[in-house]
């Protein structure tokens, strides 16, 4: 009878729920990767989207943005109304390029797949690339703000639904990966 | 009578040794390694330590976070949505000689430093729950003693920090 004991007690140990788990529903997790093969390092942060969210129901609503967007290393700068404006029109074409700026040192090109924004940064003195895609939604919802503003908290309230890469970063030294799924 | 008085004196050790189970015992246990090593096993009645937090002067309490303070709900809202989302790794960072995990299990935060060429190894566990009280005080502006300690009884059964090296190796539980 004894040496069932244990066994009785370590499948109710089993059987037992972790606290804090949740059983219904997957929660959507950011992660980020950052690898500098030259200095042997990686760094892997891990958020659930929730714990964000909790974040920005405390952020302000708008973060100003400074009016500006700068693209290039020239101090070439969109302004945001006029972002709001071309976006509008844009939106209402379909599948197109944006911006695209090429100087001595790199490549900046934003366009519209699908229900995708794309932005491609090609670096050419450091053999860099940025690439970031974002759903059409998050874009609507990040110019949703008045005026010179940012509406961050409705994009990421976007972001939510998004599942995959959202921002890809490889140059010569470092490797940079953001991207939303449903697991460790 | 004899039978009655010995009752009496033997209800007392055994009624503070369930005053002491019920409300939890702090350990500390440190252990020197080598011959000849000590091996100091010191036990702390949470009650006792209670009290004695007690006694900290109202101004030591005070705590000036600065430009800090205003994040502190937003901290505060992040343990809470914390505690409600599911087990994992949140943050690694490996680097050459040093590995940093931190991760969440169950109802509390696991903290692991490795320093290979050191020969360290440093877990610290934190309770959410005293996360949260921390940072509630803390935005009061003043971090009460007492308050905390009393936070250590929602984590009994819990090692709160184990701590390696190549001479000893310290361990505080809470029971």
């Amino acid at each position: 009878m004894k040496r069932y004991v244990p066994m009785a007690l370590a499948l109710a140990v089993a059987l037992v729920p972790a606290p804090g788990v949740k059983a219904e529903g997957k929660t959507a997790w950011i992660h980020v990767r950052v690898e500098e093969p030259g200095k042997e390092s990686k760094v892997s942060v891990n958020i659930p989207l929730p714990v964000a969210e909790a974040a920005l129901a405390l952020a302000p609503e708008t973060v100003a943005s400074g009016g500006c967007i700068h693209l290039g290393s020239k101090g070439r700068k969109l302004s945001l109304v006029d972002l709001r404006r071309a976006w509008k029109e844009l939106r209402a074409t379909g599948d197109a390029e944006i911006v695209s700026v090429e100087d001595r040192d790199q490549t900046v090109k934003i366009d519209r797949l699908g229900d995708k924004v794309r932005i491609h940064v090609e670096g050419r003195a450091k053999a860099e690339s940025i690439n970031v895609e974002i759903p059409t939604t998050a874009v609507d919802a990040l110019l949703s703000g008045e005026g010179e503003t940012f509406n961050l908290r409705g994009a990421l309230a976007e972001i939510r639904n998004l599942r995959g890469d959202i921002v890809r970063v490889d140059d010569r030294d470092s490797k940079v990966r953001i991207w939303i799924d449903e697991g460790i | 009578m004899l039978l009655k008085i010995g009752m009496v004196l033997a209800a007392i050790p055994l009624s503070v040794m369930a005053l002491v189970a019920a409300t939890g015992v702090v350990v500390v246990d440190v252990q020197e390694k080598g011959p000849g090593g000590h091996h100091l096993i010191v036990p702390v009645p949470l009650v006792l330590a209670q009290a004695a937090a007690g006694f900290v002067p109202e101004e030591k309490t005070h705590v000036d976070l600065g430009e800090a303070q205003r994040y502190l709900p937003v901290a505060e809202e992040m343990v809470r949505a914390l505690g409600e989302c599911p087990d994992g790794e949140l943050v690694r960072v490996e680097e050459r000689d040093q590995k940093v995990r931190i991760a969440k299990v169950g109802t509390t935060l696991v903290i692991h430093v490795t320093e290979e060429t050191k020969g360290e190894d440093v877990s610290v566990t934190v309770p959410l729950s005293m996360a949260s009280t921390v940072l509630r005080e803390a935005r009061r502006g003043s971090l009460n003693a007492a308050t905390l300690v009393s936070t250590l009884r929602g984590a009994r059964l819990t090692t709160l920090a184990d701590v390696r090296n190549g001479d000893q190796h310290v361990r505080v539980t809470v029971w």
